[in-house]
């Protein structure tokens, strides 16, 4: 008992003795286990919003659409399909009409579905706000009514008719907003057969298509879409068709492949899925790939504090050694500090991370599920806590084994991690300025801590560049209103923010090593007659040369990732922007490190070399 | 042979009058100096003897600029500089002191050489004229075959030898050494004490604050310090080797 | 003995002897035979600038006496341009008496005792002031060791006189060590 008050006394003394590193450390694990946790929590976030609605709603399996031509009989065609074989129930054919939408100074367009108050037995949207459709009164596929910020009694006018909006509901027969199709849009991965087939874009006489554009859905009753498909003069039929086999629709759209305009155009329940997951795939790759770019930069904190550290414990655990600790009391001191800062890191960090879930988590729009119902499981908390186990686990057992291995006297006499000498640098350095000269030769001293703090810098940037060139290519083809597609910039925004707050904590630690490390040589150089500006411009520069050279090497692989995390090819975001990304981060750490460089240059030189004496 | 007196002021180039110093306040406040007055005159070797702790270091960076006095004057070359800001010591540091000290301080990464070059880099001499005046004292040290070792390869006295010619790198008016014999063993204090001697000889004034007789008894005048002041000051006139037969334990 | 370890003020006019000089002819002539010339080199050699006072009859004197004491014997040397030398040799008595020194652990000790108690004696007949005959005593001592430690900078560096030079600084330095613990014992003694 007496031995275990004793190692808790000894790590809490050793850990008060150095306030500033504890805290950074615990920032550093915070921020490493606050990631994990969102990565984990927000993997199994996405599971089954579609299924969920398909269910609700009886989603259609196919779902088959046809223009209306004069004098054509393509109801016919669209009803022959009802008694196709493998059919084994259907709704519709539901009339409906393309038109210009125009809600809260947001003009659009929109498919227009005449339904009956009766609840159809496949694909009956679930209405999620208001009621359903009534006369003069419609309701507005969820995503869509998003986009155009509407909810149920506001107005909304249709073509040249003022509407109401009865309500909002989801469904599972198509994909959100602004991707909503029907013939004869071309969807997913189908084609039409070829030979027949017109050029998709390709107008006819005697049809009118409507306006071109982004497409939303919303519904009418039936005599209200009869009413603006005259008025439009474009109508055309849509058929919900439940198969027996679910699994079969893919075939059977290419058992029923349209062979003109005039034929129906099917499009099968997988394509509508590919619809919804792609927006929802998108946010998860961002999310991923953010989590794994601020774990990096996390580590690169914990590895720099903590081998900052590991000098100055190997000669306190000479120290215990020298007045009769064992080995064995020495690594206990050692884990029992690190295991309190990260059993704590790892609590503030599983809290932050379950805090900050939901404003990542949204279900994709246009489907069921409700925000905030993140699965946060035992199994995260074990895992997380297990990590930051891990790392107080290493960062003991490094300067445990080298000091239970080094001699006492030797130990004690390990004063300080002789530097690393970079002689072309050095060498280059003498012919540059004295600031630059100083500052060439700090960075040089530590090229490991160098190299942690550009990789640092250059990671931040890369996730940053790959959110803005994402961001600008969603932003390239925004439809009206808030596209859906581009509500991910919020969660790139996000990110964005927790990159550069990490990676700041990150600078913070290396300044503060680097500062602390050059203490005796920032002092003799002022000694020997470098002014104190000289010597806190040097220490900046120390920070700042890396931080541009990883700034610069951020910006081309963020490029890169951004292009190899999306199918289409990448909008290089504008160069002022690029631009504002290198200076910004360059401005920042010049802000980040001057402060602890200021006051190390104007520590008085005669305590530091008197201190320093051996 | 030897006189206790008081010097005449010739043309001091290095002078300080009532200075004080005081670390720490209430209770634990030191009075690590206590009214000090000194004159050292061009050309001039002093040498500072007291027991640790006596506030001979701290006297050292009054002298240089390192630190500020709590009272008093310190005046160099006619300027006084006790009042100066950090930015104005440290340029005349450059070019008007040079110090040595007992730690070596020495940069562990760079090479004798350019640790001798570093400080003529600083005072924004051409990287050429710095290696070149590294290069010559080096050779003045002795130590031109050991130019590109590191720190960690040279002895304590070889160190120093380097130290020492760093500090001439920009011909100081004054250089100020803090026990540069403290670290070292016989046969280095030796060495050192040479190359003292030498820059004494060829007219460098010189302040060695040491509590080793040995270095003391080199300079051309001695001053003896107890609690922050000075206690006595002894003229050594050289020359005669005196009854050095006797010392040796030759009898008469 | 004091004066062992202060120089005095009257400037050194009769040389000095050396109280072992029987003995270190003895011990360089154990090799070979050789003439007073050689043996008289080679310790103005080991002597450095300490051999200036050595007189210079010293050596010729002793191995006179040596020669009656039947420790050497000498052997008249024939030479065509000057007087005939003499070349010495080591007798068997004299090579025990070699051996002997050698093995001899005697160390001249400048031993404190004296000055000690001449402080103490100072300070029990109120005669003078024990702190003053301290600081007089240890300018004494830090005069000879500046010229000690001046002569020792102007050896070349492996010269055999300089080690020599090394003993007489170091031992001084030793002195003023205990002269300062002195003057520490002394100096509050006086104040109360
Ligand atoms: N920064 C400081 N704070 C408090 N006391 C100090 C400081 N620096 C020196 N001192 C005290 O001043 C006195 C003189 O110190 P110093 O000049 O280093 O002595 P010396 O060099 O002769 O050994 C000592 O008592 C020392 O403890
Ligand atoms: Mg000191």
């Amino acid at each position: 008992m007496g031995r275990v008050l004793l190692v808790c006394r000894l790590a809490v003394r050793d850990l008060r003795r150095r306030p500033a590193e504890a805290v950074l450390l615990l920032l550093a694990i915070t921020a490493a286990t606050a990631t994990l946790t969102l990565g984990l929590v927000l993997q199994g976030a996405s599971a089954q919003p579609y299924q969920t609605t398909r269910v609700a709603t009886g989603g259609p399996d196919v779902v088959a659409s046809v223009v209306a031509s004069p004098g054509g009989d393509q109801l016919a065609a669209l009803e022959a399909l009802a008694g196709a074989p493998g059919v084994a129930g259907h709704s519709g054919p539901f009339p409906h009409t393309r038109l210009v939408v125009k809600a809260r100074g947001v003009t659009t367009v929109a498919w227009t579905q005449g339904r009956g108050a009766a609840s159809a037995p496949v694909d009956q949207p679930k209405v999620t706000e208001g009621g359903w459709v009534r006369d003069g009164g419609a309701v507005l596929e969820a995503s869509f009514a998003q986009a155009l910020g509407v909810r149920a009694g506001d107005r909304i006018t249709l073509g040249d008719r003022s509407f109401q909006v009865a309500g909002v509901a989801v469904t599972a027969a198509m994909p959100p907003y602004p991707k909503i199709c029907f013939s004869p849009c071309m969807f997913g991965e189908h084609q039409m057969a070829p030979p027949t087939a017109p050029p998709v874009s390709a107008p006819r006489e005697d049809v009118n298509f409507g306006p071109p554009g982004p497409n939303g859905l919303l519904w009418v009753t039936d005599a209200d879409a009869r009413d603006l498909a005259a008025r439009t003069r474009f109508l055309g039929y849509v058929m919900n068709l439940k198969l027996a086999d679910p699994a079969s629709a893919p075939a059977f759209i290419d058992a029923h492949l349209p062979t003109s305009l005039d034929t129906p155009f099917l499009a099968s329940w997988q394509d509508v899925l590919y619809g919804h997951n792609k927006m929802i795939e998108w946010k998860q790759v961002a999310m991923l790939v953010s989590s794994w770019l601020l774990g990096m930069i996390a580590l690169a904190g914990i590895v720099v504090l903590v081998a900052g550290r590991m000098a100055d414990q190997l000669r306190r655990v000479g120290l215990l050694k020298a007045v009769g600790g064992t080995p064995g009391l020495v690594a206990a001191v050692l884990l029992a500090e690190y295991v309190a800062v990260a059993l704590l890191a790892s609590a503030a960090g599983l809290a932050i991370g379950r805090l900050a879930a939901p404003l990542l988590s949204e279900p994709a729009t246009g489907l069921l599920g409700s925000a905030g119902a993140v699965p946060f499981t035992w199994s995260t908390v074990a895992l997380v806590t297990a990590v930051a186990l891990g790392i107080a686990g290493v960062a003991t057992f490094l300067p445990a084994v080298r000091a239970a291995r080094t001699s006492t006297v030797l130990a004690l006499a390990d004063a300080a991690r002789p530097p690393r000498r970079t002689a072309w640098l050095i060498g280059i350095s003498t012919r540059l300025p004295v600031p630059l000269l100083l500052g060439l030769r700090v960075a040089a001293r530590r090229p490991r801590r160098t190299v942690l703090g550009m990789a640092g810098i250059a990671v931040a940037v890369a996730g940053i560049v790959a959110a803005m060139a994402a961001n600008a290519h969603r932003f390239e083809e925004k439809a009206p209103g808030a596209d859906p597609r581009t509500a991910l910039s919020q969660v790139l925004l996000l990110m964005t923010v927790m990159l550069v707050a990490q990676a700041a904590v990150n600078a913070i630690c290396i300044t503060w090593s680097t500062a602390l490390d050059a203490r005796r040589s920032s002092a003799l150089a002022r000694a020997l007659g470098a002014t104190p500006a000289q010597v806190s411009a040097g220490l900046s520069t120390a920070q700042i040369l890396p931080a541009l050279a990883g700034a610069l090497l951020g910006l081309a692989t963020g490029i890169g990732l951004a292009e190899l995390l999306d199918d289409d090819p990448v909008t290089v975001p504008p160069l002022w922007q690029l631009t504002a990304v290198v200076l910004g981060c360059v401005i920042v750490i010049a802000g980040l490190t001057a402060i602890p460089a200021r006051l190390s240059a104007r520590h008085p030189v005669g305590e530091i070399l008197r201190t320093e004496l051996t | 042979m030897d006189t206790v007196e008081s010097l005449p002021i010739v043309s001091p180039i290095l002078r300080a009058s009532g200075l004080r110093m005081r670390y720490g306040q209430g209770s634990g406040i030191v009075h690590a100096l206590d009214g000090v007055d000194l004159d050292v005159a061009t050309g001039e070797t002093v040498a500072v003897m007291g027991a640790s702790g006596s506030g001979k270091s701290t006297l050292l960076h009054l002298l240089g600029g390192l630190e500020r006095p709590s009272a008093g004057e310190v005046w160099l070359a006619g300027r006084r500089i006790d009042g100066l800001g950090e930015t104005a010591l440290a340029r005349l540091r450059r070019t008007a002191i040079g110090f040595v000290f007992q730690a070596f301080h020495l940069m562990d990464e760079l090479t004798a050489a350019e640790n001798v070059e570093l400080p003529a880099l600083l005072a924004g001499q051409s990287p050429r004229a710095a290696r070149r005046r590294a290069a010559e004292l080096l050779e003045r040290v002795g130590l031109s075959h050991r130019a590109e070792h590191l720190p960690s390869a040279l002895s304590g006295g070889e160190r120093q030898r380097v130290a020492i010619a760093r500090a001439l790198s920009n011909e100081p008016l004054v250089v100020l050494a803090d026990e540069p014999t403290g670290n070292l063993d016989s046969a280095a204090t030796l060495d050192v004490l040479r190359l003292l001697d030498s820059l004494r000889t060829a007219g460098q004034t010189l302040v060695i604050v040491t509590h080793d007789a040995r270095v003391a008894a080199t300079a051309d005048r001695l001053i003896s310090m107890r609690d922050g002041g000075f206690v006595e000051e002894t003229r050594l006139t050289h020359g005669s080797t005196g009854r050095l037969g006797e010392l040796a334990g030759l009898e008469g | 003995m004091s004066q062992a370890v202060g120089v005095s003020s009257k400037e050194p006019s009769d040389g000095y002897q050396l109280r072992v000089v029987r003995e270190v002819l003895l011990a360089l002539l154990a090799k070979e035979a050789s003439h007073g010339y050689q043996l008289r080199a080679r310790l103005q050699l080991a002597l450095g600038p300490l051999a200036e006072a050595l007189n210079a009859g010293q050596v010729y004197v002793t191995l006179t006496r040596l020669e009656k004491a039947g420790l050497v014997t000498a052997e008249r040397v024939g030479q065509t341009d000057r007087p005939d030398r003499k070349v010495y040799e080591l007798t068997a008595a004299g090579r025990e008496r070699v051996m002997e020194w050698l093995d001899d652990t005697s160390w001249p000790k400048p031993a404190p005792a004296e000055f000690h108690l001449k402080l103490v004696a100072a300070a029990a007949a109120g005669l003078g002031d024990p702190g003053r005959l301290v600081d007089t005593q240890r300018h004494a001592v830090l005069a000879g060791l500046a010229a000690a430690q001046r002569a020792a900078l102007a050896e070349p560096a492996d010269s055999t006189a300089g080690l020599l030079l090394e003993g007489v600084v170091l031992r001084l330095q030793a002195d003023l060590h205990w002269l300062e613990a002195c003057a520490r014992y002394w100096t509050p003694r006086k104040d109360r």
